[in-house]
């Protein structure tokens, strides 16, 4: 059951690149602004839950209140950062903040947690048995909290009276605001929840995964795959593309050699670019 | 016209004057200096090499750290295994880049906007790191390491001391910048600036846009991989932490920014004032790590949220609003990245509206 278990880790991996990609796809499809720091704040969400646990004997769950709070507050005031840059500098002014974002975090999480990876356990819940291998309760939840998030945001962004401001500002924004939408607070709505599901996704994701301080680059790349491969704005097409990236991971880690484990989705993505050179161009 | 092209001999005159200053300066510093010199010069020339690119036509590409290390691969790999000197693979080096350029812009330059292009030319510099560490003879993850001559060999490109190689990498930049300032001047370069100021307008003109746009990504590469190679040479080795690690992969699109694409000497000016600063705070903290990178980012940040257009863009604004009339000063001060072109224009042309309606008023 050797393929059982590879497929079982492979969705479980690319549960975490949906739940990173739902972000990105609301701020890029919605908010339209590319945040190159996105996957920055799933680092920030990942040490938070450290700190928290260090700290104050928290574990990620009991500190999500706290974690949520704080992330909103962070998450405005970078889309105050956005938005004033954006609107006197245009695209490059969003691109270079996110980007200086991307390194300050990093070089940040370094000097306070040096280079050294870490990891810790808590809490501990047991597992599953799933085709002969356990699967830790921590994982599964983090997958239940991903297709949680994706049906919340789809119908969010579908039926409520924010998400259709959100779509009319992302279709146009002076049109939106003559109709009486308020556009300027509806793009910093995006990007500000687009940043707390990025941090809180790190909190979840905290218990099982081994934490460094340039986390921020490869959670912006699986983010932007799946962005790419899901299509931009679409929420369902982000869970599909990474539960399809992580069971391709798993399964050429599993049966050639672990080389490919970072190699083959990196691949598919570029082979993805080259056959469809329009994809990710925003409609 | 007259004042033009004054400024371009008064542009060429203070980098004669730098470089002579420079050459002497280089000599008479201790080891521990010229490291740092090394160090700025070849970010300085490297971000150039970016400038080109992201000045010239608006491409973001995070792509250029791979065309560096195809340069330093190509060096190493060729002398280890047939013992080709290093000189005679800079032209190689050149050529493979610019091979291996061609399909990386056929794959990145079509999306609209620099943030696509950017986020593209990000998964290609994270791929490459991977990618390179998979081929066998390139030496995996370790890399390719060369042997330290006793003395100093011309013909291996080995010196016992740094001052050679800073003052290999002075004269590569002093041609990188006269090149550039060449080449913002010519009818390519106009043709450049007016398909990044509007492809479509560009297009009408019968500009062959994405042709265009994809040549001077190539010739981007083929710049970047001599400097690679000589950086390789100094390093004595070549691996992909050395161009590709995570914080190495930004720094040589940082110092670029922070220098700003407004002006072809920027660059050069912001490698220098960003390598000093950053090794005075790593001295200042006994070298406790991640305080480099931190301070790299730091400048960066202040930069972006302040100066987004980096210091030489910051300081084309301010000359630009000296030299005008009072009552057209506002417009040209609120312009995005790359604007230089337009302000150019205007210096070209004596139609001060030009600029006017491409422009994003403050």
């Amino acid at each position: 059951m050797f393929f059982g278990q590879l497929v079982i880790a492979g969705l479980l991996t690319g549960s975490v690149y949906s739940m990173i990609g739902v972000g990105f796809t609301l701020v890029l499809g919605v908010g339209k602004i590319a945040n190159f720091a996105h996957g920055s704040f799933v680092g920030v969400g990942l040490y938070f839950a450290l700190f928290m646990w260090q700290k104050a004997g928290l574990n990620p769950y009991e500190a999500l209140v706290p974690g949520l709070l704080a992330f909103i507050l962070i998450g405005w005031a970078v889309a105050e950062l956005f938005e004033w840059r954006g609107r006197k500098i245009g695209e490059i002014g969003e691109l270079l903040v996110g980007l200086a974002l991307l390194l300050t975090i990093g070089g940040l999480l370094e000097v306070l947690y040096t280079d050294n990876p870490r990891s810790f356990e808590a809490p501990s819940l047991g597992g599953v048995s799933v085709f002969g291998a356990t699967v830790p309760w921590t994982e599964i939840i983090a997958a239940i909290f991903t297709l949680a998030l994706a049906a919340a945001t789809y119908f969010f962004v579908r039926l409520s009276r924010w998400g259709r401001a959100m779509r009319a500002v992302a279709e146009n924004a002076t049109a939106a605001g003559l109709y009486g939408v308020r556009a300027p607070i509806t793009q910093r709505a995006a990007v500000t929840a687009s940043i707390a599901i990025a941090g809180v996704s790190g909190m979840f994701i905290a218990p099982f995964t081994v934490m460094t301080p340039d986390a921020g680059t490869s959670y912006l790349i699986s983010a932007f795959a799946v962005v790419i491969i899901g299509g931009i704005g679409r929420t369902m097409g982000a869970v599909a593309a990474g539960l399809a990236i992580g069971v391709v991971e798993a399964l050429t880690g599993g049966y050639l050699s672990s080389v490919w484990t970072t190699l083959a989705p990196l691949l598919v993505i570029l082979g993805f670019l080259l056959v469809r050179p329009e994809a990710g161009v925003a409609k | 016209m007259k004042a033009l092209a004054n400024s371009r001999y008064v542009g060429l005159g203070v980098l004669a004057v730098f470089f002579v200053v420079a050459w002497f300066v280089v000599g008479g510093l201790d080891a521990s200096a010229v490291s740092i010199a090394v160090l700025a010069l070849y970010y300085g020339a490297a971000g150039t090499s970016f400038n080109f690119l992201y000045g010239s036509i608006g491409v973001f590409s995070l792509a250029q750290p791979v065309f560096l290390a195809v340069g330093g691969y190509t060096g190493v790999y060729l002398y280890l295994t047939y013992g080709i000197s290093p000189w005679l693979s800079i032209p190689i080096s050149c050529a493979v880049a610019g091979l291996i350029a061609l399909p990386i812009g056929l794959a990145s330059l079509r999306r609209p906007g620099a943030v696509m292009t950017a986020l593209v030319t990000l998964i290609i510099a994270e791929a490459a790191g991977p990618v390179v560490s998979a081929i066998k003879p390139l030496g995996g993850s370790i890399g390719l390491y060369l042997t330290l001559r006793s003395s100093d060999d011309l013909g291996a490109m080995q010196f016992g001391s740094g001052v050679a190689f800073a003052r290999i990498f002075l004269i590569v930049n002093v041609i990188l910048i006269a090149g550039l300032m060449w080449f913002n001047r010519s009818r390519a370069g106009y043709w450049a600036r007016a398909l990044r100021d509007s492809p479509e307008a560009a297009d009408a003109c019968g500009v062959p846009v994405f042709r265009v746009k994809l040549w001077i990504f190539v010739a981007s590469a083929m710049i970047a991989a001599p400097v690679g190679l000589i950086y390789a040479q100094y390093n004595l080795l070549v691996n992909t932490d050395l161009f590709l690690g995570t914080t190495t992969l930004f720094e040589v699109i940082v110092v670029a920014l922070v220098g700003g694409v407004a002006r072809s000497w920027g660059t050069l000016v912001g490698a220098l004032a960003i390598v000093e600063i950053s090794q005075n705070v790593t001295s200042a903290t006994s070298s406790r790590p991640g305080y480099g990178p931190l301070t790299f980012a730091c400048i960066f940040l202040v930069i972006a949220l302040l100066m987004p257009r980096g210091l030489s863009g910051t300081w084309a604004a301010w000359w630009e609003r000296r030299r005008r009339s009072p009552d057209q000063a506002g417009g040209i001060a609120a312009v995005g990245a790359p604007q230089h072109a337009a302000e150019r224009m205007a210096t070209q042309t004596p139609v001060p509206d030009m600029t006017a309606h491409s422009q994003r008023s403050e």
